[in-house]
């Protein structure tokens, strides 16, 4: 693979670069005019909040989608990217925030798709790949993923790593990384970090996004801020503030809200012995107006805790208990009805919390819906002004009630859903990863909506891949290992650091 | 505070669905005028009236086929459900008005406990709908064969008891009674589906059936009662026909399934769940059933009206496609 | 690296192996019990095993099914379904009835004719969906209706003369030479799995988008698919012609749905990506003995669908369950 160098002595020619690019979405402009250049031996971070066009600035560099208007450059010469594959022959290889793996497919096989080895007759020698598989993630380091393993019965952090494997593998002359880190904990990051690094010193051109600002600054050579759909300026050197000023167009304070005092009232929710799947025997209590993190590496048992409590998935043992009353959670419905109502926001809000389609309207009533009807007839003004209420409440913008919550930006849609269970009345709110993928104002109001709602006396069990966010957030942080229950930290001077040493105690060996 | 209705940004008020009905309900009309060329007198009132009714035997079906497309499922059961429950009315009733209320309790129950059947292990066992239902379809198949020994036995020579026969064929300040009877589905339906928690939960339930579970709406159940209406709804075209036709006969039930799903799309009823509704159904029904009567009105043999009702259906979906990819 | 999970222990390939294509060694377990419990009844009431007679006229029999079954597997394992696979049986038969003369040339060419309007009609459907982007369950819905009609018109009657010869070659009836055709679908199958287009279809049932970034080319992908299709649908209208030694342009109807019923005995995923057409035809077969099993049982042959869709909900159901248990223990 021939490296993008200087041309002459003059201007470094760019590796990669995207001239005036314009692209809309069904009269939503993504990208506007937008302008982007990547260098050789460069890691070039892109940074904006939600809705500010990377991924699809980056999809259009990568051959995913074509521009409305603009020209796509590499090593200068002009060139029309139909197809990923495109994009492919000329080195460029994205990691896509959504992830392209085949699901039922083995690692080894994925790995491979499109440069399978062939044997005789041509034909794919399918041990020869299994082998090629292992060879490729041992040559990066990685030993824990069964390149015959499904890529289906893989945790999501495990997959991520493939993906970027896969992308490496290929010694891109460009690399695009979309949020590769969104799902990854601390190790893993350091992890493809070095090989960022790695890639970087063999002349690479990488461009990255990312939400976290730490991991920004520790590997960018340069820095992109993007607002509104268009590149408002390239960096070198850039303090955060600064940077999120210019990502937001408005100075954001302090980024974490004061933390309420930490309540000393009753309990709202007890567990007790808790198991089930990839959940053992865990303890816990959750007092009104409490803030609980809990956090702990990816994979490590917090969905099932969290669907558990909410009813979404059974436990085999254990106790749970409401306001002092043990109560059995068989479903969500039974959950939202349970006393003081239970609430979770999930992991994944396209796929598991919105109705894409539906509006914002629909999208927002539909838990409460049987409590606004007379004879099941939904009363519609009623409806209408409950849902106004909230939305104005939580600053959702968006064209108005009816308006489908798929146009929505990713913040607005994440405060879409915690309309709903704040329309439902929920007291007890689990919270599984809700700023994951949400620029940095969103997140922000977020913080902000927490807190207000414990001052409320509502208590909330908050879930967070993110432990900067864990240790300001939280009065109490709860680390699960393995299903279990490994620290309880308290809150008060809690640090990033001491959570993810809690989660990797014992892991070292 | 949030721009809640920025004007710029205010929907449309023909929305794509919307359309779809208009459009099918003006294909209805134009087909109309065709056979009024083709055989003048086609669309004189007592004709149009003739093929309403024909009509609303499809529409019938369509009504529950709708509820459960309407979820992304699909009820492939409707012929034999269909063609049991008019073998069924006239057996149980053997014909006589004193036996009348019992048969039809009983047959509409029978559709309705195939359609419960279908739903439990559709929404508990997770059977793929397009299976379940296959094999519903057989199932009915070979329980009426077998039980009434492929039409042979004693009782399967009955007729439709006269007051149902009378009802269907009777009339009401000159609207047939059939056509009255598809009005009020019509109406119920149209009620049911857009202003009630049944009809939010279903559209939800199409659009994502994972997130409608985790906001509280009870998926399973839910399902089993859209399959219910399923066959309850096929049962009652059953019914009707039988009553219209006066006898039943094997096969009865073959062509309403292709009829059923054929009017659901071109009314608009996206084949994936979550979005349409039944008025574009029924006015699919109505487009379908004049379509077979203007190429009936032609003389066109039934290949020929075979292939049309295919080429058709394929120009709809290319119209319809179409305007997916404009919005 | 800093790898933050223990090595996990390796599952040994054979583990994995037998894990991943759990269906389909289900599909052949469930082949195996009926044959075993056709041979019990045969015994019990004919007091004899089933000898070659009875093997022949099987294989005879499920041919088409097990044809059709192939060819539907194509397209479910791309996510599709097509239901056209009856009026292109029934069209391809007809075409058959009326041209296939007593000539070798004649038959052989015809053969390769009909098989060719087979992948022409795949084409049609293949075309419709993956460039017209309409729905699969839908574009074969419609035109099913056309191929059906075409059939008619090309047959009116059912008639025409299959050559003797013709059937002897297909579908013999003194010996199971059927058998051969049934290794080279599985031998072909292996191979097909091992080719570019064999992965591309698997990829895009998995996840169409992410075979798209993965630079697979969906719409050419899939329109292989349907013409596949309908080159095997022709195939068991060839196969049904032979064994009738005439034509019926109504004779594939059913097998629209039975060719369903079969990938789903099969262990093919509806939802597309996992499966094969190996279980395809471990379905036919199944379905097949059962109407023997009926048979010999002396079941009211009018009964027969209801049993055959008992079995179907039971077997899917009972493969859903085992499934599940697999993988929770995994």
């Amino acid at each position: 693979m021939s490296l993008a160098e200087s041309a002459g002595a003059g201007q470094p020619v760019p590796a990669i670069e995207g001239v005036g690019i314009s692209r809309a979405f069904g009269g939503v402009r993504a990208v506007q005019d937008a302008s982007f250049a990547a260098l050789a031996g460069e890691v070039h971070a892109l940074v904006g909040e939600n809705g500010a066009g990377k991924s699809t600035l980056i999809k259009i560099l990568g051959g995913r989608i074509r521009p409305d208007a603009g020209q796509v450059r590499v090593r200068g010469a002009a060139v029309l990217l139909n197809s990923p594959h495109d994009a492919h022959r000329l080195g460029a290889w994205t990691v896509f925030q959504e992830l392209t793996l085949l699901p039922a497919m083995t690692v080894a096989e994925n790995l491979l798709l499109g440069r399978e080895p062939r044997g005789r007759l041509g034909l794919i020698d399918r041990r020869a790949m299994e082998r090629d598989g292992e060879a490729m993630l041992a040559g990066l380091g990685i030993h824990h993923i069964d390149p015959l393993a499904l890529v289906q019965d893989l945790p999501l952090a495990e997959r991520q790593i493939v993906e970027i494997v896969r992308a490496i593998t290929q010694d891109p002359s460009i690399l695009f990384l979309d949020e590769p880190t969104s799902s990854l904990m601390e190790r893993e990051v350091a992890w493809l970090f070095g090989q960022i690094r790695r890639l970087r010193a063999a002349g690479t051109a990488i461009v990255f996004t990312s939400h976290r600002w730490n991991e920004i600054v520790s590997i960018a050579d340069r820095i992109t801020v993007c607002r509104g759909g268009t590149n408002v300026g390239t960096f070198t050197e850039i303090g955060e503030d600064e940077a999120v000023t210019l990502m937001t167009g408005r100075r954001v304070g302090s980024q974490y809200p004061p933390r309420p005092p930490a309540p000393a009232g009753e309990t709202a929710l007890a567990v007790r012995n808790l198991s089930g799947e990839g959940v053992h025997d865990v303890s816990l209590e959750l007092r009104k107006g409490e803030i609980l993190g809990i956090g702990g590496l990816a994979g490590h048992g917090h969905r099932e805790l969290f669907f558990m409590l909410f009813g979404a998935q059974q436990p085999t043992g254990g106790e749970i208990r409401l306001d002092g009353k043990p109560v059995r959670i068989a479903s969500p419905r039974a959950a939202v009805r349970t006393g003081s109502g239970i609430a979770l926001v999930p992991e994944d809000r396209k796929t598991e919390g919105l109705l894409l389609a539906m509006s914002v309207r629909d999208n927002m009533s539909l838990t409460i819906l049987s409590r606004i009807a007379s004879v099941g007839v939904i009363r519609q003004a009623t409806e209408q002004r409950l849902c106004r209420g909230i939305m104005e409440m939580l600053k959702v913008r968006a064209a108005g009630l009816a308006s489908p919550v798929g146009a929505l930006s990713g913040g607005n849609q994440q405060k879409v859903l915690l309309g709903r269970w704040l329309l439902a009345d929920c007291r007890t709110l689990l919270l599984y990863d809700v700023t994951r993928g949400v620029d940095a104002a969103t997140k922000h109001e977020i913080y902000e909506l927490m807190t207000r709602l414990a001052g409320e006396g509502r208590s909330i069990m908050f879930y967070s891949s993110d432990a900067e966010e864990l240790a300001h957030q939280a009065h109490r942080v709860l680390v699960l290992r393995e299903g279990r229950i490994a620290a309880e930290l308290d809150g008060t001077g809690l640090t990033a650091e001491d959570i993810v040493a809690a989660a990797m105690r014992d892991r070292a060996a | 505070m949030a721009r809640t209705d920025a004007p710029a940004a205010r929907l449309p008020v023909l929305t794509r669905e919307r359309r779809r009905i208009l459009y099918a309900c003006a294909a209805a009309v134009v087909l109309f005028l065709v056979g009024n060329v083709v055989r003048p007198g086609f669309a004189s009132p007592a004709s149009i009236s003739a093929i309403l009714v024909v009509a609303s035997f499809v529409g019938m079906v369509a009504a529950g086929q709708t509820f459960v497309i309407l979820i992304g499922g699909i009820d492939l059961s409707v012929p034999w459900v269909l063609n049991a429950a008019a073998i069924l009315l006239a057996t149980s009733s053997l014909g006589q008005d004193g036996r009348a209320a019992y048969a039809l309790v009983l047959t509409l129950g029978m559709g309705a406990v195939v359609g419960l059947a279908n739903g439990l292990a559709i929404a508990l066992l997770g059977v793929p709908a397009v299976v379940m239902t296959l094999a519903m379809n057989g199932i009915m198949e070979g329980l009426t064969l077998g039980l009434s020994g492929g039409l042979t036995c004693a009782s399967c020579a009955s007729y439709a008891p006269p007051v149902v026969q009378a009802a269907i064929h009777g009339s009401l300040l000159g609207i047939p009674t059939a056509l009255l009877l598809w009005l009020g589905v019509l109406l119920v339906v149209s009620v049911l589906l857009s202003l009630t928690v049944f009809g939010r939960s279903t559209y939800a339930i199409g659009n994502n059936a994972r997130a409608s579970f985790l906001a509280g709406v009870n998926v399973k159940a839910m399902t089993v009662a859209l399959y219910m209406l399923s066959g309850f709804f096929s049962a009652l075209a059953g019914v009707m026909l039988v009553g219209f036709g006066g006898q039943a006969s094997l096969g009865m039930g073959d062509p309403y399934l292709f009829q059923s799903i054929a009017a659901v799309v071109i009314g608009g009823v996206y084949i994936l769940g979550g979005r349409g509704h039944y008025v574009g159904a029924a006015a699919g029904a109505v487009t379908l059933v004049a379509l077979v009567s203007v190429l009936l009105a032609m003389n066109m043999p039934e290949y020929g009206r075979s292939i049309i009702y295919g080429v058709i259906i394929l120009v709809l979906l290319l119209l319809y496609g179409r305007e997916e990819g404009e919005a | 690296m800093a790898a933050p999970q223990a090595i996990a222990t390796r599952r040994p390939r054979l583990a994995h192996a037998m894990l991943q294509s759990a269906p389909l060694l289900l599909s052949l377990a469930m082949l195996a019990a009926s044959i075993v419990v056709y041979c019990a009844i045969y015994l019990a009431s004919q007091h004899r095993l089933p000898g070659g007679f009875e093997l022949t006229s099987t294989v005879n029999n499920t041919m088409p099914l097990a044809m059709a079954a192939v060819g539907q597997s194509f397209v479910v394992l791309t996510r599709g379904i097509d239901l056209s696979v009856g009026g292109i049986i029934d069209l391809t038969n007809a075409v058959a009835a009326v041209a296939i003369h007593d000539s070798p040339a004649s038959m052989v060419g015809w053969s390769l004719a009909i098989l060719a309007i087979g992948a022409l009609l795949g084409l049609v459907n293949g075309l419709l969906v993956a460039v017209g982007r309409l729905q699969p369950i839908l574009v074969t819905l419609a035109t099913l209706s056309i191929f059906q009609g075409i059939a008619i018109r090309v047959l009116p009657q059912p008639g025409g003369a299959i050559p003797d010869a013709y059937g002897a070659v297909l579908a013999n009836v003194d010996a199971p030479i059927s058998l051969i055709y049934v290794a080279l679908l599985v031998l072909g199958w292996r191979v097909f799995r091992r080719t570019r287009l064999g992965v591309s279809i698997f990829a895009i049932g998995n996840d169409e988008p992410a075979a798209a970034a993965n630079g697979i080319d969906v719409r050419r992908t899939k329109i292989a698919a349907y013409v596949l299709s309908g080159t095997f649908s022709a195939a068991a209208g060839l196969f049904l012609a032979a064994a009738a030694t005439a034509g019926d342009a109504t004779t594939g109807n059913s097998y629209t749905l039975t060719s369903i019923v079969a990938i789903v005995l099969g262990g093919v995923s509806l939802f597309g990506g996992r499966g094969s057409a190996v279980g395809g035809i471990a379905g036919a077969f199944v379905t097949s003995m059962i109407v023997n099993i009926l048979f010999f049982s002396h079941i009211d042959p009018l009964y027969q669908n209801f049993y055959e869709g008992l079995f179907l909900v039971l077997a899917v159901t009972a493969a859903a369950g085992i499934g599940h248990y697999f993988r929770r223990r995994a």
